[in-house]
């Protein structure tokens, strides 16, 4: 493509954006809230996720070793859990760390004179939170484990929520981006609409569907972008503020770092000018076909 | 150069706009469409810069079979083809020379030949002096001159006008007829479809007349 006819693209986009500027505005408006409202649903799904993530990976599985268990036996069972692909930490607590603990949680003197009645156990943690219930199942069908324990039930329960968070999120996602593809494809048709004669006469004398079809496509990017950048804004902004308001009122909850959510937000710019791009290139189908 | 073979077009409502046509044109010739509305000249016309395709038959266009061609090749069709029209169809918001310009711009010509080229074509139609004028300080002769001038600056093979000089007075009308005719001298294809009577009488060129989407007269020299 020559300089020339790029920069003709770029004229004519944005002489065409000026040309109709209530309508710019007015799709601009359209991508920005519809990004907005986009992005308040994936603030909130990534921290669900993030909170569920969270409460996952502290779900911890507690086997207990059975009694008079010789030296040998105890390393063969750690050798057998350690091997497991799925474990990702692992720790022993022998009988005397365990009563320790017990004593500081429950004050020692009350324990005065007890005999020790905790048995060795193992504490382990899975690389990924699922495999938490089959690893269990496996550990307590080995030799010499009296019992697992692993919050059975509130693990699966935990697992199905942030399950069905993610589909309804990705589905309403989904939506919001038909809906902004929707509203741009509307606003370019009516640009579209108002330039069909010079469409026409475009093809006539020979130019390409391609050619024809950039500067809307730049237009429609255009309006993608300053849509998105507003959004952008909004966004950053107010979850600085939610962010801070949580943190302050409820700081037992973890949320998503400021940082971790602004890294997000660049990919609004590419999703609005994907979007507006998307949405000309509908609006553009039928009058091609001269 | 343009070769039909029992080319039919049935529009979608059933409507028989073009029945069994069988012709031939011939480089460098003039050639008159006559026939009542509905007879079937805008088809024709629609037919050979492919804005519709038959429903049978085949077109050859320079040897090429238009017929068959690939939805992105139809441009590069259009290059080769100048097309006028009754109602103008120039860009208001541009000027004479712009609109001739933007021609070129579409088949991103260089802007040097550009430059040197749309000038000697707006002299040709006579109107070097209307350069900086938009279309609707033109008057109809003159805004018919302008899409002349569009046509022609591509250097295409033929020039197809379809009534060219149906929103124009008599005298309008026979310059325009006079500078189609200067063009065909110069060795480029016309192909005209018109109902103006008196000058296909006057002119005695080859006269193609349709009814009914028949065709029922080809004749040289011939008159309405």
């Amino acid at each position: 493509m020559k300089l020339r006819t790029l920069k003709y693209f770029f004229k004519e986009a944005l002489q065409s954006l000026f040309r109709n500027s209530w309508m710019s505005v007015a799709s601009i408006g359209a991508v920005a809230s519809a990004l907005i409202i986009l992005g308040a649903f994936l603030m909130l799904a990534i921290n669900v996720d993030y909170i569920a993530k969270d409460v996952e990976s502290q779900v911890e599985i507690t086997a207990y070793l059975k009694d008079g268990l010789n030296q040998l036996q105890v390393d063969f069972l750690k050798k057998q859990i350690q091997n497991m692909e799925e474990v990702s930490e692992f720790k022993f607590v022998s009988k005397e760390e365990a009563f320790e603990e017990f004593k500081k949680q429950v004050g020692p003197e009350l324990l005065e004179g007890i005999e020790n009645p905790l048995p060795n156990s193992f504490r382990i943690k899975v690389k990924t939170p699922k495999d938490v219930v089959s690893v269990a199942e496996k550990i307590k069908a080995l030799q010499g484990i009296e019992e697992v324990k692993y919050g059975k039930g509130i693990v699966e329960k935990l697992f199905k929520i942030t399950y069905w968070m993610r589909v309804i999120g990705i589905a309403v996602m989904l939506a919001f981006a038909a809906l902004s593809v929707f509203i741009i494809s509307n606003t370019i048709r009516i640009t579209v609409f108002a330039r069909r004669r010079e469409i026409q006469i475009m093809k006539f004398i020979g130019a390409t569907d391609w050619f024809v079809r950039w500067p809307f496509f730049i237009e429609g990017m255009i309006l993608g972008l300053i849509g998105s950048i507003i959004a952008i804004l909004i966004l950053a902004v107010s979850y600085n503020y939610f962010y801070n308001t949580i943190k302050f009122n409820l700081p037992m909850i973890s949320l998503v770092p400021v940082q971790l959510f602004y890294s997000y937000l660049p990919y609004f710019g590419l999703m609005g000018m994907f979007l507006g791009a998307l949405g000309s290139g509908f609006s553009l189908k039928r009058f091609l076909k001269v | 150069m343009i070769e039909m073979y029992n080319v039919t077009k049935i529009y979608s409502g059933g409507h028989i706009a073009l029945q069994d046509i069988t012709v031939k044109i011939q480089k460098g010739e003039f050639v008159f469409i006559v026939g009542p509305s509905g007879a079937g000249k805008s088809t024709f016309i629609k037919l050979l810069i492919r804005e519709e395709v038959p429903t049978n038959g085949q077109i050859f266009f320079n040897g090429k079979n238009i017929t068959r061609m690939k939805h992105s090749q139809v441009p590069f069709l259009r290059r080769r083809i100048g097309v006028v029209f009754q109602d103008f169809r120039l860009l208001p918001q541009k000027t004479v020379y712009e609109n001739v310009a933007f021609a070129m711009e579409v088949i991103e010509a260089p802007l040097r030949e550009i430059k040197k080229r749309v000038p000697k074509v707006l002299e040709m139609v006579g109107l070097s002096h209307k350069i900086n004028a938009k279309p609707h300080e033109l008057s109809g002769g003159e805004q018919q001159r302008v899409s002349l001038a569009r046509a022609l600056v591509n250097n295409p093979d033929v020039i197809i006008a379809d009534e060219p000089t149906g929103n124009l007075d008599p005298d309008t009308s026979w310059e325009i007829m006079k500078l189609l005719n200067e063009i065909n001298m110069n060795g480029t294809t016309l192909i005209v479809a018109t109902h103006a009577k008196d000058i296909v009488n006057a002119m005695r060129k080859r006269v193609l007349q349709l009814d009914s989407g028949k065709l029922v007269r080809d004749e040289e020299r011939g008159v309405y």
